[in-house]
């Protein structure tokens, strides 16, 4: 297998080697890589990429140093909340932790490596099957070069009382972070998924960052997977995660980044089953020169599915969001619903904002699909209030954003995670 | 503590380049009830708004001092933290801050850094207030002014006023929108704060909250200017005349601002 492998992507070749990967496995990421190589780097509607780089040199086998303060704080916080995580640094896996009652109940949770060569069959039926790599240069990238990453498996019927996180940390020692997250969630089980990717550092421009998640719900299954992300300058950053429900499926997500990198990120939901449902709940702090185009998407494909997405972005210093909600009706998903809530709060003058609600309707029959988008500043009435009762400027402003915040980071489902979210909000804001 | 003194010297206040309020002055100590009549438009929002600070009102003459100290160079949060309350006439609705979360932030700005009190007192505190005021004690959890009928946001402010003990309280129009019951609790607060070290600006456009409140002094408000002072008997006179014979009586054909121009 190693005479083509090698005439494509020595990248390819390394890890296959280094992971004693299967042919399948080795074919699909050849595939993959000459996808990546061969699509151009787009002009997206909000965001040029045609002049940004894509610098994919080596991947590294190890990594040093221990972990910086946000992991070291999510992992705490992970370890609080039941102990079931994976915590990867630089693409390398450093610690896996499954609590026993969890793995007597059948769930499987191993790093994506691992769980190749103990649950191959497994993988390779989920694996690429909700992100494939045709859809994007990006998502090809990932597709052709992961390393780093998560399976997990829950049986039918199996209710995880205890979230599962993901922990990726991408120090200085990193090339660029490529992971993947496969999750599988049975029917009638359900799990609460948490993982975050955090980026320090300043680094050179055109390393490139693509993380990959696909959820796989099965009929009555519910998951919940909340998904930070804190990215720094320089590098180009993708994210692409993506839901796909069976009937009667639910999926809430909540996404949150605190960033000043330079972003494009997609969250999305194929509402396959009838009575299939999704929430979205989005936040996002962009700060310095930030620019994130975030799409919020539901696919409604099941009759009587519904969705509702709620976005929040906070914008200081010269921060430029774009922040797309999408929902596409598909024809035969009658009786869909689907709600959409934007809301851009820049501070300063020189913070750009954008909130474009797209709705695609290609079925008559219809139950309700709303949306409410609105762009602005702080309300001046409202910090004059706060001012006339003591409370200085600042603390004043502080409060009435937190006012917006504090609802979506409510929703996280790990008590010490929405702490460190509100800790990395409170540092930038102040 | 010695006893406060507001002075307001000939202050002038514009918006929007338009003069509202032309050339008034009033001296409110501590221990006294101030009460500003006035029909509609007169101005008397106008001078309030001034007082406390708000951006939209510009003063362009005149001074105003607070124990000799310079109110109009302090800062908004600087007048509140120095004494001065003004419970507003619309105050604002502030979506996911509570209500005990922002009167907790207010009244440890009042007491200043190192002076906070503890969670525990603070609560306990709040929860007196409210009985006191006959507020339902969810009101606390619920986000500022967000959905509250006017009679709850009047209370609100009222609320706030007895928490933060100002040197100086400005009520404006807190009658509007109040039944009876809520009126004589608004007076129970206002009457137990009363006492050499607060002085209170009473605004209002009926006699009927002072029949609860009994003003030491009644000023009439018309076209931006005070027209006439009294004692108690100025408002049972209005009362039992109206403005029209105090305008027939002064020559002033429409009382309303920018009317004389
Ligand atoms: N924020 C404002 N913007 C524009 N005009 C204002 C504003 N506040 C007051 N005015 C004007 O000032 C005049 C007096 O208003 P106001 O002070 O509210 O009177 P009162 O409180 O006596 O009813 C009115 O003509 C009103 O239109
Ligand atoms: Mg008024």
């Amino acid at each position: 297998m190693s005479i083509e492998t090698s005439a494509h992507s020595p990248l390819v070749a390394d890890l296959a080697r280094r992971f004693q990967e299967p042919p399948w496995l080795v074919q699909r990421r050849e595939r993959a890589f000459v996808l990546y190589a061969s699509m151009p780097s787009p002009k997206l509607e909000e965001t040029d990429l045609r002049n940004r780089p894509w610098v994919v040199e080596s991947i590294p086998s190890a990594t040093t140093g221990g972990a910086g303060a946000a992991a070291q704080a999510l992992l705490e916080g992970a370890k609080a909340a039941g102990g079931a995580y994976v915590y990867v640094r630089d693409g390398v896996t450093i610690e896996t932790s499954l609590p026993r009652t969890l793995a007597e109940q059948g769930v499987v949770l191993l790093d994506l490596h691992t769980a190749i060569d103990q649950h191959p069959e497994r993988v390779r039926r989920y694996l690429y099957s909700v992100v494939p790599a045709e859809e994007s240069k990006w998502a090809a990238l990932n597709a052709a070069l992961w390393h780093g990453g998560i399976f997990v498996h829950v049986p039918s019927g199996v209710r995880v009382n205890s979230p599962i996180h993901f922990i990726y940390e991408e120090t200085m020692a990193g090339k660029g972070g490529l992971p993947r997250s496969l999750v599988v969630v049975e029917d009638r089980a359900s799990l609460s998924f948490a993982e975050a990717y955090l980026c320090h550092g300043e680094r050179q421009e055109g390393v490139v960052h693509s993380a990959v998640t696909e959820l796989v719900v099965g009929a009555d299954a519910n998951v919940t997977a909340a998904c930070l992300s804190r990215y720094g300058k320089g590098p180009t950053n993708f994210f692409t995660r993506r839901a796909k429900l069976a009937d009667n499926a639910s999926v809430d997500w909540v996404i949150g980044d605190v960033s000043d990198g330079f972003t494009v990120g997609l969250v999305e939901s194929r509402l396959e089953g009838p009575g299939s449902k999704s929430t979205t709940r989005g936040f996002g702090l962009g700060y310095g020169r930030q620019r994130l185009d975030f799409t919020a998407s539901m696919d409604h494909f099941g009759h009587h599915s519904a969705s509702d997405i709620t976005l929040l972005g906070v914008l200081r210093g010269r921060a430029n969001s774009t922040y797309r909600s999408s929902t596409h009706i598909e024809r035969g998903a009658d009786e869909a619903s689907s709600e959409q809530h934007d809301r851009m709060l820049m501070l300063g003058s020189r913070a750009r904002a954008d909130a474009i609600p797209m709705l695609l309707i290609d079925e008559n029959d219809v139950q309700r699909c709303g949306h409410a988008a609105s762009v602005g500043r702080i309300d001046e009435n409202q910090v004059y209030y706060l001012m006339a009762r003591g409370i200085p400027r600042a603390e004043a402003e502080r409060m009435i954003i937190w006012g917006y915040l504090q609802p979506l980071v409510d929703v996280l489902p790990v008590e010490p995670w929405r702490n460190e979210v509100a800790s990395w909000i409170d540092g930038e804001l102040n | 503590m010695s006893s406060p003194v507001l002075t307001i010297e000939d202050l002038r206040v514009s918006v929007e380049d338009k003069e509202i309020v032309k050339g008034l002055s009033l001296q409110i100590k501590g221990g006294e009830i101030h009460a500003v009549m006035g029909p509609n438009g007169t101005g008397k929002s106008t001078l309030a708004s001034a007082l406390m600070g708000h951006p939209a009102y510009s003063v362009t003459s005149g001074r105003v001092t607070l124990d000799g100290e310079d109110v109009l160079t302090m800062s908004v949060d600087e007048r509140a933290r120095a004494g001065l309350f003004l419970a507003m006439q619309y105050p604002a609705e502030v979506s996911g801050v509570s209500n005990a979360n922002f009167l907790r932030t207010a009244l440890n700005a009042r007491r200043g850094e190192g002076n906070e009190l503890p969670v525990i007192k603070f609560h306990r505190l709040l929860q007196q207030k409210m009985k006191d005021l006959n507020i339902d004690p969810s009101f606390a959890e619920r986000y500022l002014n967000e959905g509250f009928s006017g009679g709850e946001k009047k209370r609100n402010e009222i609320l706030q006023m007895s928490l933060l003990e100002p040197k100086i309280a400005i009520l404006d129009e807190i009658d509007s929108g109040l039944d009876i019951d809520a009126l004589k609790l608004v007076a129970d607060a206002v009457n137990q704060l009363r006492s050499p070290q607060t002085g209170f600006l009473i605004i209002t456009h009926y006699q009927r909250l002072l029949q609860y409140i009994v003003p030491d002094y009644v000023h009439v408000m018309m076209q931006g200017r005070i027209v006439k002072s009294g004692d108690k008997t100025l408002a049972e006179y209005l009362e039992a005349n109206g403005y029209d014979t105090l305008k027939r009586e002064l020559g002033i054909v429409d009382e309303t601002v920018g009317a004389e121009a």
